[in-house]
């Protein structure tokens, strides 16, 4: 197999892979980026409403970067750590400005300056914003700069694995996808940014390129997940598209009502109402539904016509483009039709705020796919690109110092093995479909391992995917094409999906207690004095263990969470 | 509003394999009045035929990754609803091809890297001041600036618009919708510093468009590239002409414009001297006079319009 030498690989093209690749390159190093699309199809792209900061003259004169930890601690239901969220926001501002200076297009007030709005869980109005199609001009802009430094990008290159050598990450073995041809990638640190899995859940905001695949070549390196039991579902997901309608919806003052025309977020969210929390939202959507007072198919009406159509079609004209597109609603005229859907992966590769994992040296995770635990049990809205620029570059940052200390890896190992796995499913003569699988595992999740969840759920849910997993070992690819052989790498996702999915139903099943979006009908009330503790999971063949870590307090007590 | 019932409809996929050559094949897909024809896509490879290549990502028309012929329009297969189609060409059967203009890796996957190579030429990145990149400085930006440069920023890479051009199949220095887009939004951003330089890669080449408008017909951000080209072509005066298509250009822009100052009228033929020059005028006289079609051209009347000295005063206070 060809062998190339880099110091660092950058998994993944979004925005904190980008970032992470941006602050190394610029330090002189030899980086490659490998993304199975092209960096600009990537899932940060979808990203509508902002990216919350605190500007220093540029905010609201009352707020202040605690008032933003604070918020977000809440938020996230008191699972965040809280030197992570002090990183997070005391570093926002900067990194707005910092993607001002490289040309993103923020939307502007009269005088000049960056505007800004509301968004759910807010206590003063901090989202930056470009329309709603925020995530759509950072990555854009983002990979204009990247583009034009020292590093190389390997797009449309699918990474199986990553590689290990003397119990530290020694590179990743990866595959051309154009020619099919396999590739060792011999580094000295890796960076998982990945992203998420909505692909997991029947019903998902998500690209059809969201199989967490970093998540599954962690655990598989022996790596822990943190936090996994934990996913969002965002409310406003068009029906029956599922395509995200942006919280700014509510954040410019759209209402949800149900098939009584009552706004029924007072019930509710009495103080916060429509831009409470996306759990809270989320559940009172699905209440609403279960007791009568949705329509027919389940979902709810979102109210923008009161707005006007030049604020409606100028602040949030990817909601008109959708609406119409997809569910033939003008949103100037008459009510969107919106349900939850699974939406962000709070969990992730567990990582400390520098990016780095504890158990692999050379490991390192940054946005989605990490778990730096500035989320906690449900993330604030416009906090994710937030994170994936902030903590893209303090990843990037720290493997910079990384790579001054570190030696060449030895021979990485396991690249052929990884390679002779993925080969066996195109050597049978026949056997399962990936699709037959997939769908299957999607219904399962959403069902079971959902907004609702309790122990029967769970443990059914953990018995179907023990019984999928075992039954996509005998999976077969049907394509044998030596050019963009498509069906075998929606194979090798979906391997990489179950390996995920086996451990966030386990994990869902052992935390007995709700709080933030995983939410137990069994315990509904949060259960500090066993559970305000991270969640951290290994995956040993079929068997998923399951240890805890404490959580990182420094001001701010947990306190019951109300709005 | 409730949920149509479901209808089998007929989808046509050219499919392709290097292995396999080039064929047709027919799949029969429930839908409704929902579906968009990137999920239609993914029921095919999902439950039918597992073999089907094709690129999709975000399915709501902001990753660009969809590209592809529908009924023989180059579209983005998630902005495009399988009834609609169904319903505008009045046939159950829908074709669906890879995108004209590059080559067909496998079924509807094209490779895209001409269509990279283009953006890279126009160095699509701000290059702003040492000061505003080393945070001394900061930019402000007028609501209406941001607003008008955004309209050709949110260009999503998808390779459409240069499938649909004509211009880039027979020019060589042409560079094609998207990157004029590209070029032009940074051009014209007052936080760029290297306008000189953007200026000599793209003005000669903007000469080059032919205005047949397909960008503008095929574009799934309503972008409107051949507006970018027409604008780059107004900053000819300011940094001169770069190239044959530019000179002939700015010559033909300086004939029209004396040829209305002088009559008031269209004067195609001394347009056309003026443009061409002499020789080459005298090669197109005949070649026209073989075709017959010369006459008209000498017999043009040099008849001046009623009220030219109003429409002098009107010119002259546009300069």
């Amino acid at each position: 197999m060809e062998k190339l030498k880099y110091d660092l690989v950058v998994v993944g093209g979004g925005l904190s892979g980008l970032m992470t690749a941006h602050e190394v390159a610029n330090a002189g190093y030899r980086v490659a980026v490998i993304s199975k699309v092209f960096p600009t199809r990537s899932h940060s792209a979808c990203a509508e409403g902002g990216i919350a900061a605190y500007m220093e003259g540029n905010s609201d004169p009352s707020d202040s970067p605690d008032f933003m930890v604070y918020d977000t601690v809440k938020g996230g239901d008191y699972l965040v750590d809280q030197d992570a969220a002090e990183v997070l926001s005391y570093k926002s501002g900067e990194i707005v400005k910092l993607l001002e200076s490289w040309g993103a297009l923020f939307n502007r007030q009269p005088d000049g300056r960056v505007a800004l709005r509301y968004f759910g869980g807010q206590t003063y109005p901090r989202t930056r914003f470009v329309g709603d199609k925020t995530g759509m001009a950072l990555l854009h802009t983002t990979y204009e700069r990247v583009s034009g430094l020292n590093a190389d990008f390997y797009s449309e290159w699918f990474t199986l694995d990553l590689l290990v050598s003397d119990r530290r990450v020694s590179g990743v073995v990866a595959m051309d996808m154009k020619s099919m041809n396999p590739v060792t990638f011999v580094s000295k640190a890796v960076v998982l940014a990945t992203g998420g899995n909505g692909m997991l859940y029947q019903h998902t905001t998500n690209s059809y390129i969201n199989t967490g695949d970093g998540y599954a070549m962690a655990l598989r390196a022996g790596a822990a997940l943190k936090d996994p039991e934990f996913v969002q579902f965002h409310p406003t997901a068009l029906y029956p598209s599922d395509i995200l309608i942006s919280e700014a919806a509510r954040g410019e003052g759209g209402i949800l009502r149900n098939n009584k025309g009552e706004r029924f977020m007072t019930k509710y969210a009495p103080n916060k109402l429509d831009l409470a929390p996306r759990d809270v939202v989320s559940r009172a959507i699905l209440t609403e539904v279960a007791q009568g007072r949705g329509f027919e198919g389940g979902y709810v009406h979102l109210d923008l016509t009161h707005l006007g159509e030049k604020y409606i079609k100028e602040r949030l004209s990817l909601a008109v483009e959708a609406g119409k597109a997809f569910a033939g609603v003008d949103p100037v005229k008459e009510p969107l039709p919106v349900r939850p859907a699974q939406h962000y992966y709070m969990g992730g590769i567990d990582v400390n705020i520098t990016g780095a994992n504890p158990d692999l040296p050379g490991l390192f995770s940054a946005g989605e796919a990490a778990c730096v635990s500035v989320h906690g049990a449900n993330r604030l809205g416009s906090n994710s690109l937030l994170e994936t620029l902030v903590f893209g570059r303090e990843t990037g940052q720290a493997i910079v110092k990384f790579l001054k200390e570190a030696n060449e890896p030895s021979a990485p190992e396991g690249a052929e093995k990884a390679l002779d796995e993925a080969y066996s499913y195109t050597k049978r003569e026949s056997g399962v479909h990936f699709g037959e699988i997939m769908k299957d595992l999607r219904k399962t999740m959403w069902d079971d391992v959902g907004v609702f969840r309790d122990e029967e759920r769970l443990k059914r849910a953990v018995s179907k995917i023990t019984d999928l997993r075992k039954n996509a070992v005998g999976m077969y690819v049907t394509d044998r094409s030596t050019t963009y052989n498509t069906e075998f790498f929606n194979a090798l996702e979906l391997r990489n999906m179950l390996d995920q999915a086996l451990v966030i139903a386990s994990t869902a099943l052992n935390r007995t207690e709700s709080r933030g979006a995983h939410y137990r009908l069994d315990y509904p009330k949060r259960d500090d004095k066993q559970w305000l503790k991270h969640t951290l999971a290994y995956l040993r063949g079929n068997t998923v263990e399951i240890g805890y870590k404490p959580v990182k307090i420094t001001r701010w007590m947990p306190e019951e969470r109300v709005y | 509003m409730s949920q149509e019932i479901g209808r089998e409809i007929k989808v046509r996929i050219k499919r392709f394999s290097r292995e396999k050559g080039s064929w047709w094949q027919e799949y029969p897909v429930k839908v409704d009045k929902y579906t968009q024809m990137t999920e239609v896509l993914k029921r095919i490879k999902e439950e039918q035929d597992p073999t089907l290549a094709y690129r999709a990502s975000c399915h709501m028309s902001v990753c660009g990754s969809c590209g592809m012929k529908i009924n023989g329009a180059p579209k983005l297969a998630c902005r495009t609803i399988a009834l609609d189609e169904v319903s505008r060409t009045g046939s159950n059967t829908i074709e669906v091809e890879p995108m004209d203009g590059y080559e067909v890796l496998k079924d509807l996957v094209v490779d895209l890297d001409d269509f990279y190579e283009r953006m890279y030429k126009v160095t699509p990145r701000l290059k702003p001041s040492q000061e505003v990149l080393e945070g001394k400085a900061q930019h402000r930006l007028t609501p209406e600036d941001q607003s008008r440069l955004w309209k050709f920023a949110q260009c999503i890479w998808c390779g459409l618009c240069v499938s649909a051009c004509p211009a880039v199949k027979t020019d060589e220095q042409f560079l094609g919708p998207a990157a004029h887009a590209k070029g032009y939004r940074f051009l014209s951003d007052p936080r760029d510093t290297i306008s000189n330089e953007r200026a000599k890669v793209l003005i000669d080449s903007a000469w080059r468009c032919t205005y047949c408008y397909m960008c503008y017909e095929v574009c799934p951000r309503d972008i409107e590239p051949v507006e970018a080209i027409k604008l780059t072509r107004t900053f000819t005066d300011k940094f001169g002409p770069t190239g044959e298509a530019s000179k002939l250009g700015e010559r033909h822009s300086k004939a029209v414009e004396e040829s209305i100052a002088e009559s008031g009228m269209l004067q195609g033929g001394k347009v056309y001297l003026k443009t061409y020059g002499l020789v080459n005028s005298l090669i197109s006289m005949m070649e026209l006079m073989k075709d017959g079609k010369a006459t008209k051209l000498i017999m043009e009347k040099q008849k001046k319009v009623k009220g030219l000295d109003e429409l002098k005063k009107l010119l002259g206070e546009r300069q």
